[in-house]
């Protein structure tokens, strides 16, 4: 489905073309971004700031060449040994198991900041170390974790330049593929700390962890590919409990589609706080807990594309078509008038009946035949049924950017549950893939039932930025100040 | 009293050392005259020193957290002490030694 257009991965060497070889990180997304892995016998840097997922990366990809067959050496310095064994099994990789296997070793040798310093030293004792269990266990892959706390015992910088130097030279003379991850950081005079780094490493990953309005989000970029073609872009990335999921851009981000107009969010009320409603071509969360109102939201807006005569593709991972249909018609929302002149079609299957790609299958070929203007999930949450969590995030991706190439909107209702934050499916923050993200919610006073709605983002929109109180009645969606207003308006007039 | 001390603390004159070298290196090959020509003027008949050289054995480096060489390691007395380097700063070999100055 999506196509690939190999970047030109070659470098002239005079009339010789020589293929870099390259070491997959059996990560999907990032294998596409780099055109194929990191270069093998040269030097990776993967670079951000705290918490930007750096270790996770790593070791994802250390875990998955190790399965792959191909044993790999870590060495932290990081954090201490057990804590990236136990880190790692909560990703459900499990490194004593693999050690034990001798497919791969970790080492983590303490590095003692109290050392008194007398005359010259290097990096050699390391080197021996791991020139020594590298051969114990067949390893041509080093991951170093991270290297600028190993450079913290030089004191003087270009100390710290030599040894790298010395290190890269050690990998490329020894045959070692390396993954190097290190810390960003500003010194005092605002130049990066470590920005020699970039100009030794033939290949340079960036990740970056930002907060945009209240949203967190994450970004790898590859900074540099000696010898290689690269996507230059930005790509989204998250964390799941069982690894890292990108947005399968690289070739396929050239084919998006730039938001559309805008259309209704399904009624006036709504349209009101959204800043006219949402985009054509556009991806909308709408996260709540059960009861808030997402599937008549959705509806909501279902209807009003069927009666402008668009066609609607609605996913029902939780009710049968017909029991939808009846529950949306005591709100007054009648559906099935538009499944009849097959403006509206409905795809229900149980999440769990089979695997992401057969779902991505149906969906597909569905949405080939019947050329839906907008495409319905409804919820995207139940894909985490559908297998592993990871599977059910790609799925949630895959299809995403297949609307994105083709300018369907898409809209995913996700069922939060009680108090947990509301822009998360089991504990990943998705909202910053989201061009628009809705938030539902409701609250209890006294004998009082309430609802709200609030738009945490809406790109290219001025939209509200409160939680705005809503009731579903037979007319739909009304909002609580509407019905103040009009309710001063009739107490005006009877005066 | 003061006598019991003294003789309580003798057994702690005993040094014992581990010098992490990578073969033939120019530092390390510094770093074991600059040990020796001390602990022979120093501690004559009052220490056990073993050379690793790690190019030929890593597991030593790897048991001790040995990450740079040359490193010295004295293990007693106690507290344990690291000292990176050729050990040409003499004054900082001596004070890791715990062996005054003056004399």
């Amino acid at each position: 489905m999506v196509s690939i257009h190999p970047a030109p991965d070659q470098k002239m060497s005079g009339s010789r073309v020589r293929l870099l070889d390259k070491l997959p990180t059996h990560i999907p997304g990032l294998d596409l971004i780099l055109n194929g892995g990191i270069p093998e016998d040269r030097m990776t840097i993967l670079s951000g700031g705290p918490g930007s997922g750096k270790t996770m990366l790593a070791l994802e990809i250390f875990y998955r060449n190790a399965a792959a067959g191909t044993p790999g050496l870590m060495v932290c310095f990081e954090e201490g040994g057990e804590a990236v064994r136990i880190n790692a099994l909560t990703m459900g990789w499990d490194l004593n198991a693999m050690e034990e296997a001798g497919k791969l070793a970790v080492i983590h040798p303490e590095i003692d900041y109290g050392a008194i310093r007398s005359g010259e030293f290097n990096i050699e004792g390391l080197l021996a170390v791991l020139a020594g269990k590298a051969q114990e266990i067949g390893a041509r892959f080093i991951l170093i974790d991270a290297l600028d706390v190993l450079l913290r015992l030089f004191s003087d910088p270009e100390l710290q330049i030599d040894e790298c130097w010395n290190l890269n030279r050690w990998l490329s003379a020894n045959g070692m593929t390396a993954l190097v991850t290190a810390k960003l950081s500003q010194s005092l005079n605002g130049i990066e700390k470590y920005a020699f780094l970039d100009y030794l490493a033939d290949c340079v990953i960036y990740l970056d962890q930002r907060i945009v309005g209240q949203v967190m989000t994450r970004r790898l970029r590859v900074v540099k590919y000696r010898g290689s073609g690269y996507s230059s872009n930005e790509h989204p990335f998250i964390i799941t409990r069982d690894g890292l999921v990108l947005m399968p851009v690289t070739s396929a981000a050239l084919n998006h589609k730039p938001l559309g107009q805008v259309i209704s969010a399904g009624m006036d009320t709504l349209d009101r706080i959204m800043g006219g409603g949402y985009r054509q071509g556009s991806t909308v969360l709408i996260s709540g807990p059960t009861g808030s109102g997402k599937t008549t939201f959705s509806s909501l807006f279902a209807q009003a594309a069927c009666r402008r005569g668009e066609r609607v593709q609605y996913v029902s991972f939780e009710e049968s078509p017909e029991t939808l249909i009846i529950g949306m018609k005591s709100m007054n929302i009648d559906l099935a008038p538009h499944v009849a002149e097959q403006n509206l079609r409905f795809l229900t299957a149980m999440p769990e009946a089979m695997g992401v790609e057969e779902h991505l299958y149906r969906i597909f070929n569905s949405m080939e035949e019947f050329r839906p203007s907008h495409h319905i999930v409804d919820a995207v949450s139940a894909a985490v049924r559908m297998g592993s969590e990871k599977a059910a995030f790609n799925f949630m991706v895959r299809l995403m950017d297949e609307c994105k190439k083709n300018g369907i909107t898409c809209i995913y209702t996700n069922q939060t549950s009680s108090r947990a934050p509301v822009d998360e499916i089991s504990g990943v923050g998705i909202s910053s893939l989201m061009d628009t993200a809705v938030i539902l919610d409701y609250d209890r006073k006294g004998d009082i039932f309430g609802r709200s709605v609030l738009a945490l983002k809406s790109r290219g929109a001025s939209h509200s930025h409160r939680f705005h109180r809503f009731q579903m009645t037979d007319q739909g969606i009304l909002m609580d100040e509407d019905i103040e207003e009009d309710n001063d308006e009739a107490e005006g007039d009877s005066r | 009293m003061i006598l019991s001390v003294v003789e309580e603390s003798k057994p702690n004159d005993h040094r014992k050392m581990i010098l992490f070298v990578a073969g033939e290196g120019l530092n390390s090959v510094r770093a074991r005259e600059n040990l020796l020509r001390i602990c022979e003027e120093r501690l004559k008949g009052r220490y056990d020193l073993e050379v690793v050289d790690v190019l030929k054995d890593y597991k030593p480096a790897l048991a001790h957290n040995i990450l740079v060489t040359p490193a010295l390691l004295v293990t007693e007395p106690p507290p344990k002490v690291t000292v990176l380097g050729d050990l040409s700063d003499t004054r900082k070999l001596l004070k890791a030694l715990q062996l005054d100055l003056a004399e």
